[in-house]
């Protein structure tokens, strides 16, 4: 307390240029001293939210900083973080970089393979694990590879019988370190003042789409400038309300909940557990709401099942008013205004249906709300812009802190991801490649001078994207340069373009579009088990499992709808011809898409090999031998015969 | 539809246990409340003390009897005359002299006591046996008021009440009776509303559920049965002598009957047994549904020139309400609360059929 009282009264942290704080901790330091009593974090735990203030949460971060420094966590050093979004996982954050050291938050559901993997760079001498799964896969770790020597838990339950070196609860730590703290008055400045603006902040990991993740370093500087950018084109608020939900070794969580909490000295909410996110979003009703393309799409279906549960008449209101409300948000984006019985009909949406659903979602605070990562289906995104959520698509990449370009209220259009933000510049090179330059873009892979050569020439970073620049200054994104490929007749596409048509649908979850260098394109289709479940059971089609649902004709009729209706949009020789209902969904465990939802094509093409060649051979249907991995690591078989669908034009 | 959840959280428990936690349910109850306090500059005089000073007054009744009948289920067919005797305590007290306050309060103990006396039944009947207790009670006072002159106050068996003060104001006029009305009915009301939180309440209820379980839990049925019939009582005799005081004026035992009796259980059955906000619905409807009928026939009966006879317009409006009643114990036994609280979910989760997960 006497070491706080400190901070408050002398009230100094190094700052940049423009007179605001230089690193994550200065802003720290900067809530603690400016906004002592405005909520920091606000967790739901045991049913009602825990509010811990800045001032409080500033000295259990320099708490858990003389506690980690003792530990043995050294400048420059890496720290793994494993867990699903808690505060004091958060708080390890910073408190590694109060010591100049970086953490390393990885996806909680990795498998051992993966963990050794994500933890190689910056030989991390501690690991932070959530609970007592976490630091069982990190004990494996240690076993198989001797890193983190020291794991500090946050939850301990189940972990009491545990007698092993090195093993401590964070609460344990942090009492150790407040008594340091007591001891050691110079302590806390040098927290504060030491780290620099060219330190890391966080490490994080390019998702590997092909090859081994790359290691992608945050500096200080890259977050807060990037931010400091953003807030200057208007995408931040001075104390936000955040709601934090994604993953936390997402580039997004770091900078949009971490990084923008502690530089808006905004309040970051976090909701009790995951299965309860959607609920606890009601309660926080937050002002600034980030959300990948497929949480909106679900949120939609989510709203369309529900619907169709509703009673007739409130189905033919919604039906009604959502259509009138899309129709007047297309009129609106294309610049024009609404006639005076248009906007009163539109007022009355508003009262009838629009006001009481963005209610129910949660978002009737929600000023800023954006989609990235990937590209959002335009019914989508023309609905919740009709429901008055001023959903906007932002364009990003971890290299980038995710800040590179986004669209501005106003200036929306379906096609384009927006103009580059304040400070950062984005040019289209000869190939079509869109180069990014700005304070936000890192210097480097981490201990990869190969690839960072590659990818940064001259301060511009290769974004490894096709786009190109519109009239009015606009992004456009096309695809990945490196996923143009040509069909045997030699027409130019890209698979995840065509890949994101077919996934519009909600009965579509995942779909791999195959057709380099053969004669016609063909799917491999995996179903939206809820939203094609509901619709077979309306129809009083039964199924038993994802796997017998999948190869119903019916099913295979309703996904051939929706090929077809793709396919009007497509020229003659990018129609997709046959496809096949997988009997699973792809799964991140298995290594055919990546933790973000990414494919991984080659994982997809060897695995599926005898499948493809079944697409293109004529036959009906296939006998497919499905290597399963179970969750202790033995492999099993399993026969499935797969039907193959004929889409006629 | 108008309700709005979004953005409510608790950071206590007890937090959770708010009345009103929803912003609309608040906003609802301020206009209402507005709106019954400038009523007596806002309609006319009639209005306010023909129809809100009795439905504010056999309001508060009605809760009373609720919290016997509805909370910890012990039928209850004699409160009009424990009412009575809070009437007749009281009055004779403002007539020797002693402030209406003290009046009151004392009017209230009297019948806490009587009707505890008899609430005793209870400890050894159930059900229709009760009700006969209670209905036995109902006569045994009927008839000690009406033969005992010193009571009933002599030949005539009426009572005037003298001019009284209330905290210093003169209860004269309209306004100071009705604005003591509601007065009495809003403490009522909050009281009913905080005792569901409270212990208590919640031992009524495991009491009203099953005694002999409520007595396994641990709660002892002798002390909350005669609890319930002596808060119940109380609150009967405080609005008895309410009754008299701003509404009666001049208080004879017929006013105390069976009838009283019945149409406060009527009142609870069609508002909703169990519930604080169904007595404000059931009042009005018991109270003013046989006015507006009759009404109602007069206007038909103008306007297509029948003739009734003169018998049959009497007794149509009784023959509507009856049926009245009926069909709510038939169709909706929860009554008009439960009707409001379906019509209010129906706009919580609007546009959905229900909630969503």
């Amino acid at each position: 307390m006497t070491a706080l009282g400190k901070i408050g009264e002398g009230a100094h942290w190094p700052v940049a240029a423009n007179g605001e704080p230089a690193t994550l901790i200065a802003a720290l330091a900067r809530n603690a001293a400016e906004f002592g009593d405005r909520v920091a974090f606000r967790e739901r735990r045991y049913g009602i939210w825990q509010e811990q203030n800045w001032r409080e949460v500033f000295a259990e971060i320099a708490a858990m900083a003389a506690g980690l420094e003792q530990a043995g966590l050294v400048a420059g050093a890496a720290m793994t973080v494993i867990g699903d979004n808690r505060p004091r996982l958060y708080y390890a954050m910073l408190a590694a970089n109060m010591l100049r050291a970086f953490p390393s938050p990885v996806f909680p559901d990795v498998p051992l393979e993966e963990l050794i993997v994500a933890t190689r760079h910056g030989a991390p001498p501690v690991g932070i694990a959530e609970d007592q799964e976490q630091v069982d896969k990190l004990l494996q770790l240690r076993d198989a590879t001797g890193r983190v020597a020291t794991i500090l838990y946050d939850d301990e339950r189940g972990l009491d019988t545990y007698d092993l070196p090195g093993l401590m609860s964070l609460d344990a730590l942090v009492a150790k370190g407040r008594e340091r703290l007591a001891r050691e008055p110079n302590l806390l400045r040098r927290f504060v003042d030491e780290p620099q603006a060219d330190d890391i902040s966080v490490l994080l990991h390019s998702s590997g789409t092909t090859g081994l993740p790359k290691g992608i370093p945050l500096r200080h500087r890259n977050v807060t400038g990037g931010l400091l950018n953003a807030r200057a084109s208007g995408y931040f608020r001075q104390h936000e309300e955040l709601y934090a939900y994604l993953p936390t070794a997402w580039v997004g969580d770091f900078v949009f909940t971490l990084g923008a909490g502690m530089m808006m000295a905004a309040t970051i909410n976090i909701p009790e557990r995951q299965e309860t996110v959607m609920r606890d979003l009601r309660e926080v009703s937050p002002t600034f709401y980030l959300a990948a393309p497929r949480a909106w799409d679900q949120m939609l279906t989510r709203v369309q099942v529900g619907m169709k549960n509703s009673t007739p008449f409130k189905r033919w209101l919604f039906e009604t008013t959502m259509e009138r409300a899309v129709a007047y948000e297309r009129k609106r984006l294309a610049g024009g205004s609404l006639t005076l019985t248009e906007k009163l009909l539109d007022a009355v949406g508003n009262v009838l249906v629009y006001a009481p659903l963005r209610d129910h979602l949660g978002l009737g605070r929600a000023e800023r709300a954006f989609t990235g990562g990937e590209a959002l289906g335009e019914d989508t995104f023309l609905f919740f812009r009709a429901l008055g959520i001023k959903l906007k698509q932002f364009y990003g990449q971890t290299e980038t802190c995710a800040l590179t370009a986004a669209q501005t209220e106003g200036q929306v259009k379906l096609h384009t991801v927006g103009k580059p933000m304040e400070g950062s510049q984005i040019r289209i090179d000869d190939s079509g490649e869109i180069l990014v330059r700005s304070t936000s873009v890192v210097d480097g892979y981490y201990d990869d001078p190969e690839s960072s050569a590659k990818a940064l020439v001259d301060g511009w970073l290769h974004t490894g994207d096709a786009g190109r620049i519109d009239e009015d200054g606009q992004l456009v994104v096309l695809g990945r340069v490196s996923e143009v490929v040509r069909t045997a007749s030699g027409e130019r596409y890209i698979p995840n373009f065509i890949e994101n048509r077919l996934k519009f649908s909600p009965y579509i979850r995942n779909v791999a579009v195959i057709g380099a260098g053969r004669d016609q394109l063909t799917a491999i289709v995996c179903i939206d088990f809820d939203a094609v479940g509901h619709w077979a059971e309306e129809r009083g089609i039964s199924y038993t499992s994802y796997a017998e649902l999948s190869q119903r004709p019916e099913v295979q009729a309703l996904i051939g709808q929706v090929v077809r209706h793709v396919n009007g949009t497509q020229p003659d020789g990018l129609r997709i011809r046959r496809f096949s209902n997988l009997h699973k969904d792809f799964d991140a465990d298995d290594g055919e898409i990546t933790r973000t939802r990414k494919l991984r094509r080659n994982t997809i093409e060897t695995t599926y090999a005898s499948l493809i060649e079944a697409l293109y051979s004529g036959a009906t249907e296939t006998v497919f031998d499905a290597t399963i991995a179970y969750e202790n690591g033995e492999r099993g078989v399993i026969r499935r015969t797969l039907k193959i669908s004929e889409v006629v034009a | 539809m108008f309700y709005r959840r979004a953005g409510i959280r608790h950071t206590r428990y007890q937090d959770e246990r708010q009345l009103f936690p929803l912003g609309f349910d608040r906003g609802l109850i301020i206009a209402v409340i507005a709106i019954l306090l400038a009523a007596p500059f806002l309609f006319d005089r009639l209005y306010v003390s023909g129809y809100l000073l009795p439905w504010l007054i056999w309001t508060s009744a009605a809760l009373g009897l609720n919290l016997l009948m509805g909370w910890s289920g012990q039928i209850h067919l004699g409160y009009g005359a424990v009412m009575g005797i809070g009437a007749y305590g009281s009055v004779h007290l403002v007539r020797l002299g002693v402030p209406l306050e003290i009046a009151m309060i004392a009017g209230g103990l009297l019948s806490a006591t009587i009707g505890t006396m008899f609430g005793g039944a209870a400890l050894r009947m159930k059900g229709i046996y009760l009700a006969m207790a209670t209905l036995a009670m109902q006569y045994v006072v009927d008839f000690v008021i009406s033969h005992s002159s010193v009571i009933s106050g002599g030949s005539l068996a009426t009572l005037q009440v003298p001019p009284v003060r209330f905290l210093g104001i003169p209860l004269q006029g309209d306004l100071p009776t009705y604005y003591l009305a509601f007065g009495v009915c809003f403490v009522i009301t909050l009281f009913m509303l905080n005792v569901r939180r409270t212990s208590f309440g919640r031992a009524l209820a495991a009491l009203r559920e099953k005694d002999y379980a409520a007595q396994i839990l641990g709660i002892s049925t002798f002390r909350y049965k005669l609890l319930a019939f002596w808060v119940s009582s109380f609150i009967g005799g405080v609005v008895g002598s309410l009754l008299a005081v701003t509404y009666l004026r001049a208080i004879s035992p017929d006013q105390f009957h069976i009838e009283l009796s019945i149409q406060i259980l009527a009142m609870i059955i069609v508002g909703g047994l169990g519930s604080v906000l169904g007595p404000f619905f059931g009042t009005a409807l018991i109270l003013f549904a046989p006015i507006l009928l009759n009404n109602l026939l007069g206007f038909t009966a103008g306007t297509f020139g029948w003739s009734l006879p003169i018998d049959l317009r009497a007794h149509l409006p009784l023959m509507a309400y009856g049926a009245l009643v009926i069909g709510f114990l038939l169709y909706e036994p929860l009554g008009l609360a439960k009707i409001y609280a379906n019509f209010r979910n129906y706009l919580l989760v609007w546009p959905f059929r229900h909630a969503q997960r």
